[in-house]
């Protein structure tokens, strides 16, 4: 079953549209979701929310139409945007009182031991927080209630590696539970290398792939050489070449090319690159 | 809904312990001038006022992005603001009416008849301003509802200056009325009722 399926999404501003985005998101997985600021990740995630109205298209969460079952599914989720969006006069004792009302399965106990391995104070209002500790507030917010999906938008932004990677281990805790799934947007490809299973990737409000993260960064190489040495490469096995600094780089299908092509292993982020910035 | 009428007493907490000295205050000023009306006034005013600080708290922190990942419908979100200031109102109206009683039993302008009447004609007004403010506010936000509300404080003066000419007549309709008087709050809450229907439909509409 999938936590999140998207099918056909689209959404029009002026200057920039959601065209045709599809993904879904495998129930006891996480899918890492990037693509440069502007490419479309939050509003796909704020259509999957309910926030922005699609116009067209089809989301469904567990199985359930987001619209038609949507208090239902959203007492199931957690979610982290970029920031804590609560008023800044409130403390964490406060959130906890008012979260024990909003959500039936809150568990305060839970909450309390996630602020105190977090050394989030706990009647120190909002406004006074750091930003790395407001965002360790709004994750364990987010983890409060037991949710079985947690959709995260830019968690780990702004802040430094020792705090991302605190949250990261967090979210992994999260998924030792095989019903359990994320999805992470992010443009910190890091992170997603770390602990995503799958990467979707999203372009000028386009999805360029959704593939498992082991498929990108094991069935890819990248070939640094001159020109002749890449139109030697088999054109079906080239994905994506670009100029480099020495010539051409060329991002190849591993199994496609000959072993005397001497390949390097790409991260999620070389491929970005290449997408972005490289052609066919 | 409890939650969130909760969270909007959280949040505005620090703001009432403030204004609970600008109300010592004209507690002081209203004895002295043995007007007890005036501090009735303030504090049915400054009780109704906090929806829309509420609602300015909710604006500066993106509330609205949040709450609407939780578990509560758009119309609950809405309707929390009304019963908000309603509970305030009831609150404001138990604090305010053994002060001013007691102001009124120590000053001999004692004029229960009156009393009443400007009583309920404040009670309908506070409801009447919060079934304006609130939709105004949800739609355009603090900073532009302020605008468009300053706007609309003109068009009563419009239509008074319109309406001049058949000024007499009003007078006598008004004072006929006034023996209806007792049923104003009521109308009052009749029309924040329908205020908080349109609300819910521009809320509705709205994308965060």
């Amino acid at each position: 079953m999938n936590a999140i399926e998207v099918h056909d999404l689209q959404k029009n501003f002026k200057g920039f549209s959601l065209n045709d985005v599809s993904f879904s998101v495998p129930q006891g997985t996480i899918m890492g979701f990037v693509g440069e600021n502007g490419a479309g990740k939050s509003t796909t995630i704020k259509c999957i929310l309910n926030l922005l109205k699609k116009e067209y298209g089809e989301i469904l969460i567990f199985g359930k139409d987001v619209f038609e079952n949507e208090l239902s599914i959203k007492n199931d989720i957690g979610v982290v945007f970029d920031d804590l969006h609560v008023p800044e006069t409130l403390n964490a004792t406060q959130l906890d009182k008012i979260m024990k009302k909003v959500f039936k399965t809150w568990d305060s106990g839970y909450f309390f031991e996630r602020l105190t391995q977090f050394k989030v104070p706990e009647r120190k209002r909002v406004k006074e927080l750091s930003r790395g500790m407001r965002m360790k507030l709004s994750i364990a917010l987010a983890l409060s209630h037991h949710p079985k999906l947690l959709i995260l938008d830019e968690p780990t932004s702004g802040l430094d590696p020792i705090i991302r990677d605190e949250i990261l281990d967090l979210f992994l805790t999260f998924m030792q539970d095989e019903t359990h799934s994320i999805l992470f947007s992010s443009h910190i490809t890091s992170d997603l290398e770390k602990i995503a299973d799958y990467i979707t990737f999203i372009h000028n409000g386009k999805i360029l792939f959704s593939e498992g993260k082991d498929v990108l960064l094991y069935e890819y190489g990248i070939f640094k050489g001159n020109k002749e040495e890449v139109s030697a490469i088999p054109e079906h096995a080239i994905i994506r070449k670009r100029n480099g600094a020495l010539g051409i780089e060329a991002l190849v299908l591993k199994n496609e090319v000959n072993e005397v092509f001497s390949l390097e292993k790409p991260s999620i982020e070389d491929i970005m690159l290449f997408y972005v910035k490289g052609s066919v | 809904m409890a939650g969130l009428i909760l969270k909007d007493l959280m949040t505005i907490q620090r703001q009432i312990k403030t204004q609970a000295f600008v109300l010592i205050f004209f507690l002081f000023i209203s004895i002295f001038m043995q007007q007890a009306l005036m501090l009735f006034t303030i504090i049915i005013f400054i009780v109704t006022f906090q929806a829309i600080t509420a609602l300015t708290y909710d604006e500066q922190s993106s509330w609205d992005k949040y709450a609407n990942t939780l578990p509560i419908s758009k119309g609950d979100i809405v309707l929390s603001k009304y019963i908000l200031s309603i509970l305030l109102l009831i609150f404001g109206l138990i604090l305010a009416l053994p002060i001013v009683f007691i102001i009124h039993r120590f000053t001999n302008n004692w004029a229960s008849t009156e009393f009443f009447l400007t009583f309920n004609l404040l009670v309908t007004l506070a409801f009447c301003m919060l079934a304006l403010l609130l939709p105004i506010y949800i739609k355009f936000g603090s900073i532009k509802g302020r605008m468009v509300l300053i706007a609309v404080c003109f068009l009563p003066g419009f239509l008074f200056s319109l309406i001049n000419e058949h000024l007499p007549d009003m007078t006598i309709a008004l004072s006929n009325l006034k023996q209806y008087m007792f049923l104003a709050p009521f109308a009052g809450l009749l029309i924040l009722w329908l205020s908080s229907l349109i609300s819910t439909a521009i809320y509705k509409r709205k994308e965060f």
